[in-house]
């Protein structure tokens, strides 16, 4: 590393000093909560392959910046908050099971616009 | 005559400075015959929410009952009432969609259905520069899970909708009225609520106090017979919103 980041320019949101780590802790963290999940549910697929991704770019390219390029998805530090988001929406998705068939269906009618 | 009134103002506004140049905008659109004002087609923004929506409905099949796209690129997704919270968050957390903003949260009233109220949740997405409507149902008796736990600034958005509908908010921090007067009783946005209101108060200068008493009409209640006035072009009701198809035969 050249220079030190020393910050990131967004309201509240510190500099982590070792994104690849922080990264690939809460990737590993994503995919064995995903692999609780039925093989089939599409949730499971579409974020196994966005994390999955992701993952390989975190394991392949150790600068920042170009890191960041690669991803597309902001900063790491932006980057670190989307994984977070999506590690505690995994965990919940595990309760909630929304893979399974339609719990109701609307009444008649209910949908229809102009009544 | 209008139309050559503008087109004059127009070429005087062609060497005139640039100050003059918005109020001109203004009379050309005020005229028909010039040119007529068209809304853009969006095709590839079109297909995109189209992909989106299509997407939510796969990951979630068991919250999504209907994904609409309205006229003019607006993404609606209609889900079972069961589902507020599960949707939300997965809007909001997802990395493919981000929706971290929201923008409005606010309720229908349509008497003649079923579960008479509309739930309406707007979402923005800073990251993909994209937005998202939400909408579900309920009635007078039962209770919406709240997202306050997912937007803290659902907190009031509920709370108005609460005071002016009456839809009842499980798990609420504070479900309180906010908009409405000490005391007042009603909810004014529901469409069996008289627009006059059942009480009015005044000052009484003999009691020195502010009284409320049941209101008295000076006049006997009037039925005005007023067609519509949003509804000038019958041919295009049924296409203010096209359906997308959910794919279910795939699975």
């Amino acid at each position: 590393m050249a220079t030190k980041k020393l910050m990131t320019g967004l309201t509240g949101l510190a500099v982590d000093a070792q994104p690849h780590h922080t990264l690939s802790v809460l990737y590993g963290k994503i995919l064995r909560c995903l692999q609780k999940m039925p093989p089939d549910a599409s949730y499971r697929k579409y974020t196994e392959q966005t994390i999955t991704e992701r993952f390989n770019y975190v394991k392949t390219e150790p600068d920042r910046e170009k890191l960041e390029k690669a991803l597309n998805a902001g900063q790491l530090e932006e980057v670190i908050k989307q994984a977070e988001g999506e590690l505690t929406l995994a965990r919940k998705m595990l309760d909630w099971k929304p893979w399974e068939p339609l719990v109701q269906e609307p009444p008649e009618g209910q949908w229809k616009w102009p009544i | 005559m209008a139309a050559t009134a503008c087109r004059g103002l127009f070429s005087i506004a062609k060497h005139a400075s640039k100050s003059v140049v918005p109020r001109v905008v203004g009379t050309r659109l005020c005229s028909t015959d010039l040119h007529p004002t068209i809304r853009p087609v969006n095709a590839v923004q079109r297909q995109t929410l189209t992909e989106f929506g299509q997407y939510v409905a796969e990951c979630l099949p068991k919250y999504v009952q209907k994904v609409q796209i309205t006229a003019g690129n607006e993404l609606e997704v209609l889900i079972a009432p069961e589902g507020v919270v599960p949707v939300i968050t997965f809007l909001k957390d997802h990395t493919n969609s981000q929706f971290t903003s929201l923008a409005d949260l606010c309720g229908v009233d349509m008497p003649s259905r079923a579960y008479r109220f509309e739930v309406v949740y707007n979402l923005l997405s800073l990251r993909y520069n994209s937005r998202i409507r939400v909408k579900t149902y309920t009635d007078e008796l039962t209770p919406l899970e709240s997202i306050t736990d997912v937007f803290k600034g659902a907190n009031w958005y509920e709370r108005e909708v609460w005071d002016m509908f009456g839809v009842f908010f499980a798990n609420h921090p504070d479900l309180r009225r906010i908009l409405t007067d000490y005391g007042f009783e009603g909810h004014p946005f529901r469409k069996d609520f008289p627009l006059t209101g059942y009480v009015e108060c005044r000052y009484d200068d003999e009691v020195k106090r502010v009284v409320v008493e049941p209101v008295e009409l000076a006049q006997e209640y009037r039925k005005f017979d007023l067609s519509a006035p949003w509804e000038q072009f019958p041919n295009f009701r049924e296409q203010a919103a096209a359906e997308v198809p959910i794919k279910e035969e795939e699975k």
